[in-house]
């Protein structure tokens, strides 16, 4: 049914642009395919991926396309399943004979096809995912990723914990491999800065199923598990309503530290509103005020215009990644795959973020991580961070000898 | 002990959350013998809905009062337009139909109201915590634990004794003799069918102020509400109630307990349901 209106829509559009723009673009176009979550209850991720690559893509187009190509997006819909991902995948890469991918939101889904990616001989750009595995024990020449990823994030969380005075700390995040692999690396960090700092064992932190919608149990635990620290990994939904629950259960009610590593999201801050509670340690991929760059004020402007809200973390993924791939292009000179992957291995760019630099030896971006404290403010009707605090990427990055990557 | 009492009313409030859910499911099966699996969607659309009066009447009563009533004649709608054409024919035109219409749903949702995330707040009144010992618990938990059994109450005495009861357990008992009596099923069961869709939506409409409204959040409780029903028996008001009950206090001590093992729980349950008793706690033999 969405097909059949999408088409319905889309195809008039198509054959007035063709019209239209036929004598313009004597080069053939670039074809870029977008995989992200756009149906089910996540549907919210590819929805802002969708926003942030439609921007740059009008804006690319509009300064002269890639390397004098038009660039051409094609959105596919993952569902979150890693055999539809695949399916996806190779529908854009065979079918539509895409030039470059971006895209994927789960970690589940990204480790799963990522090992596939190299039969499809098509560069991919992560934008989302965050599992350490992408860039690490599945890594391999075709996938790339732009975005903070989970060791770098949690061991910002790590930084910031050495710094509290909590001594025991405890976890909740969701019941799969982010979640657990959050409280391992968390772990691992705190321990070396704060030798003296206590861990829950597995079976007393929380890790409720993906489906949960009441975190009452769970904070029951964790108000009864004595600990004065508190990880959550939880995000979007979840995230939202554990908050709202943990509110009214009284878990900050001051006598905890409590650091949400992805508690920063647009989304997140966008629907709880004033009911965020304030000067809580939450973190995220990309701020939209963490840098007051030209690069940066250019883009939230562009996209606050456009779209009448703040970017979110993965609309300016997708942005990102389609910036990044027009600098490799035009330091390769051309679109040819093999040579985009060759300049896009050491390639630094600037975008709203900040500067990046794709690491060669695992294809993960050096990329700053910002946290900052949930504080109001009267020209946003949401939370925002204040202060902000700016980690540098290398101070949390793992080498590329520990990120696990044997290419 | 107060954490005891704390499991103990999580426990309570999600299983009559579910009660409520599973009560909609169970009452169009037994009457209409349709399994509805848009019926999921019909929690979602209350809760939307009750998010979306409140933005025109901002109370959080008028939204749960109007909202399920709006999706009860989406409902009406449905029955006439759609599920008529398919009472007599086999099961699986049924299913098809109904999973359809949950498709429709979801999707319209996502056009009408965006991908994105949505809280509504519950009424001040409820809007608290109450002291127990040296913990807090919010009010409006409270409020859903008397609430499911209070609209379940009104349903069986309605069924039990009311006149309107009487007929429709007559037309689920016997579709031709009820007909040949003079009872206007085909009304009768628009009727029974709307009652469930506002059963579904109510819960949504409940649950809005306590969890989060995202496209697709039918998903999770209707795969429970299934649960309770096949375990409580197909069309059986205590065993929905019995099925909800169970559910709910397993989840919520489990969680203490059993650790992640706790998400196998319903499934355990159901099976064991199946093997012991493949009727049900109250279901007779067909």
């Amino acid at each position: 049914m969405r097909k059949g209106i999408i088409a319905a829509m889309v195809l008039p559009l198509v054959v007035i642009s063709l019209v239209l723009a036929a004598p313009a673009w004597s080069a053939p176009t670039v074809k870029v395919g977008f995989v992200y979550i756009m149906s089910g209850p996540f549907s919210a991720y590819g929805q802002f991926a969708k926003k942030g690559a439609e921007l740059a893509v009008d804006e690319i187009n509009a300064a002269g396309g890639i390397s004098g190509h038009k660039v051409e997006a094609f959105f596919e819909d993952s569902t979150g399943k890693p055999d539809v991902a695949i399916r996806a995948l190779r529908k854009l890469v065979f079918q539509e004979k895409v030039d470059f991918l971006i895209g994927l939101d789960s970690s589940g889904v990204a480790k799963t096809v990522v090992p596939s990616i190299p039969q499809m001989k098509t560069p991919l750009i992560i934008t989302h995912a965050a599992t350490p595995d992408v860039t690490g024990s599945v890594c391999n020449r075709y996938v790339f990723r732009i975005s903070v990823n989970l060791p770098q994030n949690v061991k910002a969380a790590a930084m910031l914990a050495a710094g509290t005075d909590a001594k025991t700390w405890t976890t909740i995040g969701p019941d799969y491999a982010f979640g657990h692999q959050s409280w391992e690396y968390f772990e691992k960090y705190l321990q070396v800065m704060k030798p003296d700092a206590n861990f829950l064992p597995k079976d007393a932190v929380a890790f409720p199923p993906f489906k949960t919608t009441d975190f009452n149990p769970y904070i029951n635990k964790i108000m009864q598990s004595g600990a004065d620290g508190v990880l959550v990994s939880l995000w979007g939904g979840n995230l939202i309503d554990f908050v709202r629950q943990a509110q009214e259960m009284g878990l900050f009610d001051g006598k905890r530290q409590v650091l949400m590593t992805l508690g920063a999201a647009t989304e997140v801050l966008s629907a709880l509103g004033d009911k965020m509670p304030e000067g809580l340690w939450v973190g995220t991929r990309y701020w939209f005020l963490a840098n007051d760059s030209q690069r940066n004020q250019d883009f939230v402007k562009a996209y606050f215009d456009r779209y009448g809200e703040y970017p979110s973390y993965n609309a300016h993924g997708a942005y990102g990644a389609l910036y990044t791939y027009k600098a490799a292009a035009e330091k390769a000179g051309g679109i040819d795959k093999e040579k985009v992957i060759d300049a896009l291995e050491g390639l630094t760019v600037e975008l709203p973020v900040g500067e990046i630099t794709i690491r060669p030896e695992d294809h993960q971006a050096l990329s700053d991580v910002s946290w900052g404290q949930t504080a109001g403010h009267a020209n946003y009707p949401i939370r925002i961070l204040n202060p902000v605090k700016i980690f540098k990427a290398g101070d949390v990055t793992p080498s590329p000898a520990d990120s696990g990557c044997r290419k | 002990m107060e954490s005891f009492l704390i499991n103990l009313l999580n426990g309570l409030s999600w299983g009559m959350l579910l009660f409520l859910i599973s009560l909609g499911l169970t009452t169009v099966f037994g009457v209409l013998g349709i399994l509805n699996f848009a019926h999921g969607s019909f929690f979602m659309l209350g809760a939307y809905l009750c998010m979306q009066i409140m933005h025109i009447m901002p109370s959080f009563w008028s939204g749960i009062l109007v909202g399920p009533l709006v999706v009860a004649l989406l409902g009406v709608l449905i029955e006439r337009v759609l599920l008529r054409k398919v009472y007599g024919r086999d099961i699986s035109f049924q299913l098809l139909l109904t999973f359809a219409i949950l498709l429709v749903l979801d999707d319209a949702v996502r056009i009408i109201w965006g991908p994105g995330y949505h809280v509504v707040e519950p009424p001040a009144i409820l809007s608290g915590v109450f002291t127990l010992g040296t913990r807090t618990y919010p009010v409006y938990r409270l409020f859903l634990v008397i609430a499911g059994p209070l609209v379940g109450l009104a349903l069986w005495l309605f069924f039990q004794f009311s006149r309107w009861g009487r007929i429709i357990r007559a037309a689920a008992m016997d579709r031709e003799m009820a007909e040949g009596v003079g009872i206007r099923v085909p009304m009768l069961f628009t009727v029974v069918f709307a009652l469930g869709t506002w059963l579904a939506a109510f819960g949504g409409a409940l649950a809005a102020p306590h969890q989060s409204l995202a496209p697709s959040m039918g998903e999770r409780i209707i795969i429970e509400s299934f649960i309770v029903v096949v375990c409580g028996g197909m069309g059986s008001f205590p065993g929905a109630f019995a099925g909800a009950l169970i559910l709910g206090l397993f989840e919520s001590f489990g969680t203490v307990f059993l650790g992640s093992a706790q998400m196998a729980v319903p499934y355990i349950l159901l099976a064991a349901v199946l093997l012991v008793r493949p009727y049900g706690f109250f279901g007779r033999e067909v």
